[in-house]
């Protein structure tokens, strides 16, 4: 399909045609962001059974491998970090929104009784005191990081509004876009009033901003099937190339290559756009026959291309998909990748 | 996958409990379990009733406590500890066996219940290590508060208990980082939070043929150990007003009808539940499951705190004649794909002294385990014994499922069958409700119609025709006669169909089947529909008369475009109904707007008004938690 790019000034081309796709040379020193994962290895655990795996939050380590940190969590949704501070971390788990401020030793549950299961949870780059929520039943913010928490949901439906993600614009402070049950809504003042930008027949699993070029966005729907916005989230259109029936459960951008684009899929697997998304391929060689692709990450150092696919292993490839190798967390099933920004020294 | 397991196998420590009990009981002798049927006479004397329920309490701990040899070095779990603690026995062990489970804490209410129990039990008997023991296991591990209310109830009663034996304690020493009073507040207002919903829009998990056990638990524990008396009354209160209920709708001891949540076994062989553990403990009139139903030992460490009022008592075992009690619940939580968060359930019983019918206007409750209508006939013994008959559109469907699981969909089903609910994806199930059932009951008559979408995963009905069913006749005016104990029974199917060998599930884990003799009525027909009229024996001199009277009804359907039904009962109430609108009785549309939250000749309350009322004979009883009181009072004559 066509899509008219809108390149900003500054921003780098998002029509790069395929075949001009190059590996730049990876950076020879230490990666500049840190990669931490939401995983469930859960063999057979039920409520009231000892829990005999670790789960919660990984991070990867320097042979590439993921080692566990913190507490021994099951049913973790997100992650979110302070960038001011990464031993401030925002979790959203069954229990509620979670927040440590000992780089995750310890956490205190922020929210009671009155929120649970929440979905997503994303510090707000722009003004880092001030945390989102996406709820089941809505949405919440904290602006005293994660220690008190009040809903927002001025705009949003009585019923539709079962929040799956959050996207903050990192241009604009305040802006915000959320995934819902009843489509993409949109608030310009930090929740205090929403505004729906797209209708759509089923949840919205992701809402995702291009790190390189800000008014390109794309929204992942359970069975709606996958729609861009060029114009910051304002205006959607479906991508026709991209199956209804995909239950789309995330996106991620490229940044070393502005045009790579992938998506994950239950249905599909692993479905990828190397040409700012004019086409797409799925890229499942080499994954599990009957691979339910639950989260894929594209690393912004180096454009390798990570997923999971549910309960069987986090996957890496160097090549765009092409070829994969297993990392070794076997049994995983992956709800988050996470790159964060190194602090600086 | 991980997030089905707990919420729809939120009873895994049950189960869990269950398959190790189970195993044992056939080594060691539970008495009432295998002894003979209880007398249903009601016992007048307070003190013999008292005497009769510590009799019973002491069975369960005793034979709970005998299963673990005493030249074994250590009791394996906590309910062998509670057991022990509640008879003042074996405390040194008790103690180093707490020591030794504490180093590996669980995560859930499954295991925060439990443990605060000990806690409890064990204040002045443990020893001071065990004691510490299980306060820094509360510190370390992050419990999951779940997702369904008996979860809820189970991990705030459980918090509330345990914040109020340890106070004035840092956050830093509790695994939720918030301080003992911060922890017991959050709590103290979830716990009011639950009560006032169900004294005022009703139970989520209403009448639960297992559940019931998640409620009574934590209940007892809060109204024998919160020190706060309020607390403490509003507990007792709840404890009268679930047990109120599920007596009222019990058939000698037997839960019947409608159910929130049940499972495969239950939902077939009525009495073989943990509800009868409650009916044996606390009104004595029918045996108890295997093992006591698992949680019932754990009911049975504490039941000594708890004192079922007389007019209770009555309700379970004193009918005076046939009654009509009817009731609003809710259904679960609804996140999504529902234009309401809670759907009213209009749950209706009818009860006789051979049998009873019970059911609720169809729809979704539950998504796996709700039960929506039966008739359940009286039988001497009921051990063993499939004394229902019913329909069903059996459900497999990932929007039900997210409507009330805040997950991925896709996900759910595989987890669902692999997690404990093995039959949530067979075509055979006897368990579930649909969207597309809609029910109407008046008195001893139930009709029920489909009218199941196109490209539905199973798009037929089940009707469940038991082994215990005797003189099953298929009729050729289109009914089909049976007798059922003293209970004579037409079923009309209002689309073709064929009776099948039906198999039991003897695992919820494994899906493991079992020929048992059970039949299927399978109709493979999208508008279908199920008319039965039930009768006690008595009121025919035979049971041809009965057919021939059941012949002789006036009867219209049709089945296009939707399924719609006229009939003229054995009572000679005409009942019109037609899929998607509001049934007529006699000439008046069920007025569902009226109904309150319980109307009957045992328990009445106004919708929203936190007040019930239970009645029997000269005895009332009026729970009212605006005040805060309980008000007995024995009426004049």
């Amino acid at each position: 399909m066509a899509l008219v790019f809108a390149t900003l000034p500054g921003e780098s081309s998002a029509s790069t045609p395929a075949a001009a796709v190059t590996e730049p040379a990876v950076a020879a020193a230490a990666p500049a962001h840190d990669l931490i994962l939401c995983a469930s290895i859960n063999r057979s655990y039920v409520i009231g059974s000892k829990m005999v795996t670790f789960s919660g939050l990984y991070r990867r380590v320097a042979d590439g491998s993921f080692e566990h940190f913190g507490p021994n969590l099951l049913y973790l949704s997100a992650v979110s970090l302070d960038p001011r501070d990464h031993r401030t971390i925002y979790l959203a788990m069954l229990n509620g929104a979670l927040f440590s401020r000992d780089g995750g030793e310890r956490f205190r549950i922020g929210t009671s009784w009155d929120m649970t299961e929440p979905k997503d949870i994303a510090v707000d780059p722009n003004a880092p005191d001030t945390v989102y929520l996406a709820l089941p039943d809505g949405f919440a913010v904290s602006t005293d990081r994660g220690w008190t928490w009040a809903r927002r949901e001025k705009g949003l439906p009585d019923r539709g509004k079962y929040t799956q993600a959050i996207e903050i614009d990192r241009t604009r402070t305040g802006r915000l876009l959320i995934g819902c049950e009843a489509g993409v809504f949109l608030t310009e003042n930090s929740g205090t009033r929403w505004r729906r930008v797209l209708p759509t027949r089923a949840t919205v699993y992701d809402v995702r901003q291009s790190p390189t070029n800000p008014a390109w966005w794309i929204a992942s729907t359970q069975r709606d099937g996958v729609h861009v916005s060029r114009d910051s989230g304002v205006t959607w259109s479906r991508i026709k190339d991209l199956t209804e029936d995909g239950a789309w459960y995330n996106v991620d951008f490229g940044t070393r290559h502005p045009d790579r684009v992938a998506l994950s899929s239950w249905n599909q697997g692993i479905v990828v756009s190397e040409d700012g998304g004019r086409t797409w391929a799925p890229r499942n060689a080499g994954l599990p026959a009957d691979g339910r692709v639950m989260r894929v990450g594209i690393d912004p150092d180096t454009d390798a291309l990570y997923v999971n696919v549910r309960s069987d292993d986090v996957y890496r490839s160097e090549d765009f998909g092409r070829t994969w190798s297993e990392t070794g967390l076997k049994g995983s099933t992956v709800s988050q990748f996470l790159f964060v920004k190194k602090p600086q020294p | 996958m991980t997030m089905f397991s707990r919420r729809v196998c939120s009873r895994a420590g049950w189960f869990a409990l269950g398959l190790l009990l189970c195993g044992s009981s056939v080594l060691r002798a539970q008495p009432s379990h295998v002894g003979p049927m209880p007398s249903a006479l009601p016992v007048s004397s307070a003190e013999e009733r008292r005497a009769a329920y510590e009799a019973r309490i002491q069975e369960v701990l005793e034979w709970y406590t005998g299963l673990v040899k005493p030249s074994d070095p250590l009791i394996g779990d906590l309910v062998g500890v509670s057991a022990r603690l509640a008879l003042g026995r074996d405390l040194e062990r008790c103690s180093r066996s707490v020591i030794e489970l504490m180093k590996t804490p669980g995560s859930s209410p499954f295991w925060m219940f439990p443990t605060a129990g000990v806690a409890y039990l064990g204040r002045d008997k443990l020893s001071p290590e065990a004691r510490a023991a299980i306060r820094r296991a509360w510190s370390s591990v992050m419990q999951l508060r779940g997702d369904t209310e008996n979860h809820w109830a189970m991990y705030y009663a459980s918090l509330y208990l345990m914040a109020q034996l340890y106070p004035n304690e840092p956050a830093s020493s509790w695994y939720t980082g918030k301080s003992s009073e911060e922890n017991l507040a959050e709590a103290r207002d979830y716990l009011i939070h639950w009560m006032r919903l169900a004294t005022t829009v009703g139970q989520g998990e209403f009448t639960c043929s297992h559940y019931i056990g998640e409620y009574a638990i934590p209940l007892t524990y809060l109204a024998a150990w919160a020190e706060d008396p309020a607390m403490r009354l509003r507990a007792r209160m709840m404890l009268d007003w679930i047990f109120a209920d599920q007596f009222a709708n019990s058939l000698d001891g037997m839960l019947h009808g409608a159910n929130a949540r049940t499972d495969d076994t239950s939902v077939i062989e009525r009495w073989n539940s943990l509800s009868s553990f409650f009916s044996w403990l606390l009104l004595g009139n029918t045996p108890p499951p295997a093992a006591y139903g698992g949680f019932g030992v754990y009911f049975a460490a504490v039941a000594r705190h708890y004192d079922l009022p007389e007019v209770i008592y009555r309700i379970g075992v004193d009918r005076g004649g046939d009654f009509t009690q009817r009731d609003l619940k809710r259904s679960r939580r609804r996140w999504r794909g529902s234009d309401v968060e809670m759907a009213p359930i209009y749950k209706l019983n009818y009860s006789r002294r051979d049998y009873a019918v019970g059911s609720y206007q169809g729809g979704i409750s539950d998504p796996i385990q709700a039960h929506v209508w039966d008739v359940t006939w009286a039988v001497p013994d009921p051990r063993g014994v499939h004394n229902t008959i019913f329909s069903m559109h059996p459900v497999s469907s990932m929007d039900d499922l997210q409507m009330y699981f805040a997950e991925f969909p896709e996900q759910m089903m595989r987890a669902v069958t692999t997690e404990g609910k093995a039959s949530y994806d067979s075509p055979d199930k006897f368990l579930g409700a649909s969207r597309y059932e809609q029910v109407v009951q008046d008195q001893d008559t139930v009709i029920a119609l489909y009218n199941i979408a196109p490209g539905t995963r199973f798009p037929h009905i089940n009707g469940f025709f038991s082994k215990d069913l005797v003189d099953l006749t298929e009729d050729e005016s289109g009914w089909i006669f049976a007798r059922g104990g003293n209970a004579f029974l037409a079923y009309r199917p209002l689309a073709p169909y064929e009776l099948q060998r039906s198999f039991v599930y003897r695992s919820s884990w494994t899906g493991t089947k079992q020929d048992a003799g059970d039949r299927r009525l399978y109709s493979p027909h999208l508008k279908n529909g199920t008319i039965v009229q039930a009768a006690s024996a008595s009121e025919f001199p035979s049971f041809s008369a009965f057919q021939a009277a059941i012949r002789a009804l006036p009867l219209t359907f049709s089945l296009e475009p939707v399924p719609t039904v006229s009939f003229t009962s054995l009572r000679g109430r005409k009942l019109e109904f037609t899929h998607g609108r509001v049934p007529v009785v006699n000439g008046r549309p069920v007025d569902y707007s009226a109904w309150k939250l319980f109307e009957g000749p045992y328990l009445n309350a106004e919708r929203g008004s936190q007040k019930l009322t239970l009645t029997h004979g000269r005895l009332e009883r009026v729970l009212d938690f605006n005040t805060l009181t309980i008000t007995d009072r024995i009426k004049n004559p």
